[in-house]
């Protein structure tokens, strides 16, 4: 008896490096060209208004509020990881007073985005293409085609309007959280009153790390929900694939997002 | 494809030329599924499309319903109303029975109360009204074809098509099945296709039907005279023997 995963394994197998990086290089090139297209055709149908407010909204709970619990848990021990790290490192040099500063700057232009990201990605990414592979296989996505409804007006459109209007919410929520573990670290491992923290963070934060923040959790949100779509809408095949589909939109997503941030990043903060 | 959009709705006559097919072909990665078919279906007949599994009959419907482009030849399909029953049903997962029939109403954009008028009307039809507010996964699997049926044909289509429809049902369930699609073909007049290998359903729901092997017609006429055609593949089919053109060294061509 053969499985078709073992097969497929054993074909991957079988090529030579350069063809398999080749391949791979193809196929990474067709995803990129696919999503430009679906961010394109999305967009076009938001500026035309055809939006599904009542879906919109459905998907801002699925994306936004189902993932508030796992957002408050990781940016709570990031935060407690990194002010511990920040404020064992201060205190040597007598630089307690800096410690809320240097952890909210930390949290406001890269942890925060990234850890909303990432957990995005993570939980509603994989969710959104295993849905829509799911949908594509089982010829749900032929029904509304043949209905006349343009599978991207019906499931993209108010997938990423959820997306913008969520992942900054979710983005300014885990800095805060995470702003909230380093108080409670400065305060018991340093011996910073919260009052002193947080008059750092008052004098440290620029309201351009603000723009720049909101910034990112909007490309944070591009990515995620237009890869998982664009994912999701060109699998075919069977239950296996569905599965496949998941693990290439986790790649996918986290790669881009920690990338897009990078450049984001040296963009604005590089030394000139 | 050519869909004749902007021709008026209205019911259609007895007659009217619905659905042309000429010279269609069709192939997947150099592999040619379909070859050289032409066929026309009139308003108030139906025909079936039979043949072995992977000999084209789902890729006809899905050229007809434009879902899949052509590579050569042409089909023009004279209306714009044109439900479709799915094999697998393909009803949204994550809507009610209510919400999948407004899907197809959703162009129309009616008044709520207008929209759930035709709803409940077309689920009385399937006997399914008591289910409106129900999700699929709640559903046995005859009465997610019933709904599927009944989406099908909430905009009264001019043209129905029918892919698999009682394939994987219990004989009883199947025999419901082409009740409600001799009723249909009765109520709307629609010209019909139905694509199908199971012996009772193109025996009893078509006027005429053609059998498709290796990407060819090999062979047209009424589901009576299928019975005593002497067609090798006809003959073949209609028996369900070994013996004939359908199978070489025992492997399916």
């Amino acid at each position: 008896m053969t499985f078709s995963s073992t097969s497929k394994s054993l074909a991957k197998i079988s090529l030579s490096p350069l063809a398999f990086v080749e391949k791979q290089f193809g196929q990474g090139v067709e995803l990129i060209g696919q999503c430009i297209l679906l961010f394109f055709q999305t967009l076009y149908y938001i500026i035309k208004g055809e939006i599904d407010w009542h879906e919109t909204f459905r998907q801002s709970y699925m994306i936004g509020v189902k993932s508030f619990v796992v957002v408050s848990v990781t940016a709570l021990f990031v935060g407690f990881a990194m002010s511990l790290q920040i404020a064992r490192e201060l205190v040597l040099f007598g630089g307690d007073t800096a410690i809320g500063g240097v952890v909210s700057l930390a949290l406001i232009r890269e942890i925060g985005p990234i850890t909303a990201g990432v957990i995005v990605a993570g939980r509603v990414g994989s969710a959104i293409a295993a849905e829509l592979t799911t949908m594509m296989i089982t010829e749900q996505i032929d029904a509304l085609k043949v209905m006349r409804i343009d599978p991207v007006q019906f499931l993209v459109v108010p997938r990423y309007l959820a997306g913008l209007m969520m992942m900054p919410v979710l983005s300014i929520y885990a800095m805060f959280i995470g702003l909230l573990a380093g108080i409670m670290i400065a305060h018991s491992a340093a011996n910073v009153p919260p009052a002193t923290f947080l008059d750092s963070v008052k004098q440290t934060i620029l309201d351009r790390d603000f723009t720049v923040h909101f910034e990112k959790s909007l490309l944070n949100a591009t990515i995620v929900i237009i890869f998982s779509c664009a994912i999701g809408l060109h699998t075919r095949g069977g239950a296996e694939d569905v599965g496949l589909a998941t693990t290439r939109t986790i790649v996918w997503t986290m790669t881009v997002i920690f990338i897009v941030n990078y450049i984001v990043t040296s963009l604005t903060y590089a030394p000139r | 494809m050519r869909r004749k959009t902007n021709i008026p709705e209205r019911k259609a006559t007895a007659g009217e030329l619905m659905i042309e097919v000429k010279n269609l072909s069709k192939s997947f990665n150099s592999r040619r599924i379909i070859e050289d078919i032409s066929f026309k279906v009139h308003a108030g007949e139906t025909l079936g499309i039979i043949g072995p599994s992977g000999c084209g009959k789902s890729t006809i419907l899905k050229l007809l319903c434009g879902l899949l482009k052509p590579d050569s030849g042409e089909v023009i399909v004279h209306s714009k109303e044109l439900g479709l029953v799915f094999q697998g049903s393909a009803l949204l997962n994550s809507l009610t029975v209510r919400e999948n029939l407004a899907l197809a109403l959703r162009a129309r954009k009616l008044k709520r109360a207008e929209e759930e008028k035709i709803i409940v009307e077309k689920l009385k039809l399937v006997g399914l009204s008591d289910y409106i507010y129900s999700f699929p996964a709640q559903l046995s699997g005859g009465q997610q074809k019933r709904t599927s049926f009944a989406r099908a044909v909430t905009n009264d289509p001019k043209i129905i098509l029918y892919d698999e429809p009682t394939t994987g049902l219990d004989p009883v369930m199947s025999t419901v099945i082409e009740d409600y699609m001799i009723d249909m073909a009765k109520q709307f007049i629609p010209a019909s296709i139905v694509v199908t290998h199971q012996f009772s359903t193109w025996r009893r729901t078509t006027d005429r039907i053609i059998l498709l092997h290796a990407g060819h017609i090999q062979w047209e006429g009424s589901a009576d005279e299928a019975l005593t055609s002497e067609n090798p593949y006809m003959k073949q089919f209609a028996h369900a023997t070994r013996e004939g053109p359908m199978l070489s060294n025992g492997i399916e061509v």
